[in-house]
């Protein structure tokens, strides 16, 4: 466990959100919307927590409330204990917004150390700790192109980067993997792991379901502004009355006596049986490395 | 990290650090090519006589640099004031489509910190580009001044004028060359700039489009060039001495209080183009008066901004 192993098992929440009410005012003929409609979630220092829901179920406005971007119509959202309204309660948070946009004009280190500076960090702190983070993105050779010219995965590199520069507690992702290759999204969805490692808070919401069950802990469910299921994964996911074995090089023989094994028992039944499916995302990650291995493999000979 | 930036309400740091990077983004959107033209309109200057000038004969030979003066001041204020109306438009608008502010306010940055930052970067670019007009200004504008004062010179020797004649004409001439005065009218267009920047900065806080912030801060530019002629109107009696109304006296007092006076600004460059006499004090009272609109126009943008969501 990392820095924060301490800090994990506090009594304060990373985030706490309490009966949140947003309300957006429509025009002058229209009624107003309600974006966020008493929604209530607490995060653990350390925990991964993945907010999912459809286009406009008000993923995106929690998080901003969270962010101090939007003001709660009613109830209160809090960081490590501070109201998030705070400007103070920032000093803790990285945040990655979704599709993000940086100054176009500044080279990827130009723009980490912008963020960093803003930050309060300077001198020599601030120089080693935009190599820092130009490392852990893998962006060091782009060090110093400006961003007009990067790709969309770069992009959200380098939005991590600036989100992780001051070194927060917690992280705000917004759609991290949004229009990002397969490879790019396996390498946010490491780097992710990689800060869950170190025991920094992550708080992300996904349209990547199968990304969400990878690496978060607890996942909360959000429909037309309502929390409508809120748990750990494992627990909202398992299916109590079904079990799963897997094995490995298993002989027909054994097969067969699994089955007499389960008609004989009377008690519980076979639903199936196969062999496991890999997931495209691994069979493309497979197939585009091995092929880049045989390119370069060539190209030394 | 260091601490002692902290999260007070405003820290003159990190709007520093706002502001560099804002004179990044304008130096790097090439900006300055602009001087281009304007260099070569103030070289061009030099060959263009006014047509009333009819050589050193003519009365008031002077009259020849107070063109000179005019247009490289008009142009210097034309485009001081439209770079601080388009820039300051395009900024934050352009922070916000780009998602940029996001990333910003969710650091620990005061949005006052924003608000000040930016206004100071277009303020310190238009700073610089007057600061390399001035000097296109002012070297011209000697070399015009010795021109004129040498064909000055032999005009008045070969009708028989007397050294010490020709030495007074030749000093009037050289009044009208590059002085102190005439760096007063530069400094004055540059508070004009910097006022129009604040009024752009406080109409981009709540307007939802970039052409309604460079439409409605040309109109307020315009409106201040004129309100002195318009409050005029509206407070002193009629042509036959009739009384303002009620209706006029406050119309005439909002428009005093929301719309910056530029007229004392415009006096102080004509003066200077003209060479009069301006004192220390009048640009002090101009630089103070100056300070209070940026402070107004920045508290109103701030009380704005504060609570605007994203």
């Amino acid at each position: 466990m990392g820095r924060y192993a301490g800090i994990i098992m506090s009594e304060v929440p990373a985030v706490q959100v309490n009966r949140l009410v947003k309300d957006f005012k429509g025009s002058f003929r229209g009624g107003g919307i309600r974006a966020v409609d008493e929604v209530s979630l607490s995060i653990a220092p350390g925990e991964v927590y993945g907010l999912i829901g459809p286009n406009g179920s008000g993923k995106s406005t929690t998080m901003k409330a969270v962010l101090g971007l939007v003001k709660p119509t009613a109830g209160s959202c809090a960081i490590f204990g501070r109201d998030s309204s705070k400007v103070d309660s920032r000093m803790e948070v990285g945040f990655l917004p979704e599709n993000p946009y940086f100054y176009k004009h500044l080279s990827a280190a130009e723009t980490v150390s912008f963020y960093g500076k803003l930050c309060g960090m300077r001198g020599a702190a601030l120089k080693a700790r935009v190599n820092e983070m130009l490392e852990l993105v893998g962006l060091e050779e782009a060090r110093h192109r400006r961003l007009r010219g990067f790709s969309k995965g770069m992009l959200q590199r380098i939005g991590l980067a600036q989100a992780l520069v001051q070194d927060p507690r917690l992280v705000v992702l917004d759609e991290p993997t949004a229009g990002v290759d397969p490879m790019g999204s396996r390498q946010i969805r490491d780097l992710i792991l990689d800060l869950k490692g170190r025991g920094i808070t992550v708080f992300l919401c996904s349209h990547l379901l199968e990304q969400v069950q990878e690496i978060c802990d607890r996942v909360g469910i959000i429909h037309r502004g309502k929390m409508v299921n809120e748990g750990n994964l494992e627990e909202l996911t398992s299916m109590q009355d079904r079990t799963e074995i897997i094995l490995q090089d298993a002989p027909p023989e054994l097969l067969e006596q699994i089955r007499n094994l389960v008609d004989q028992a009377n008690k519980g039944e076979l639903v199936s049986e196969g062999h496991p499916r890999s997931s495209l995302e691994s069979l493309f990650l497979k197939e585009t490395i091995e092929a880049e291995s045989k390119q370069k493999a060539v190209s030394a000979k | 990290m260091d601490d002692r930036l902290g999260t007070s309400f405003f820290s003159p740091r990190r709007a520093g650090i706002i502001a560099l990077s804002t004179v990044t983004q304008l130096v790097r959107m090439k900006v300055f090519y602009f001087l281009a033209p304007i260099a070569l309109l103030f070289v061009g200057l030099q060959f263009f006589d006014v047509f009333w000038y009819e050589g050193p004969e003519a009365s008031q030979p002077q009259q020849e640099l107070m063109m000179h003066k005019n247009l490289c001041l008009g142009t210097m204020m034309l485009f001081s004031s439209l770079f601080a109306i388009v820039s300051t438009a395009l900024l934050i608008p352009g922070d916000i489509e780009d998602r940029t502010l996001y990333t910003i306010l969710c650091k620990p940055v005061p949005r006052l910190d924003y608000l000040v930052g930016k206004l100071l970067g277009v303020i310190s670019v238009i700073f610089v580009a007057m600061l390399v007009m001035d000097i296109l200004m002012v070297v011209t504008l000697h070399y015009r001044t010795q021109a004129v004062s040498a064909e000055l010179g032999e005009y008045l020797s070969a009708i028989g004028w007397g050294e010490e004649e020709v030495g007074q004409g030749q000093a009037e001439v050289a009044s009208h060359g590059p002085s102190l005065i005439l760096q007063y009218g530069v400094l004055a267009h540059f508070f004009k700039a910097s006022i129009i920047a604040a009024v752009a900065l406080l109409i981009s806080t709540f307007s939802t489009s970039t052409l309604f912030t460079i439409a409605s801060s040309v109109m307020i530019w315009i409106i201040g060039a004129v309100q002195s002629l318009a409050r005029e109107g509206l407070f002193t009696k009629g042509e036959y001495g009739v009384e303002p109304g009620m209706v006029d006296r406050i119309l005439g007092t909002i428009i005093s209080l929301v719309f910056p006076d530029f007229q004392l600004f415009e006096s102080v460059s004509d003066g200077a183009a003209r060479a009069m006499e301006i004192g220390v004090f009048d640009m002090l009272h101009l630089g103070g008066l100056t300070f209070f609109y940026i402070a107004i126009y920045t508290v109103l943008s701030w009380f704005v901004f504060s609570d605007k969501e994203f």
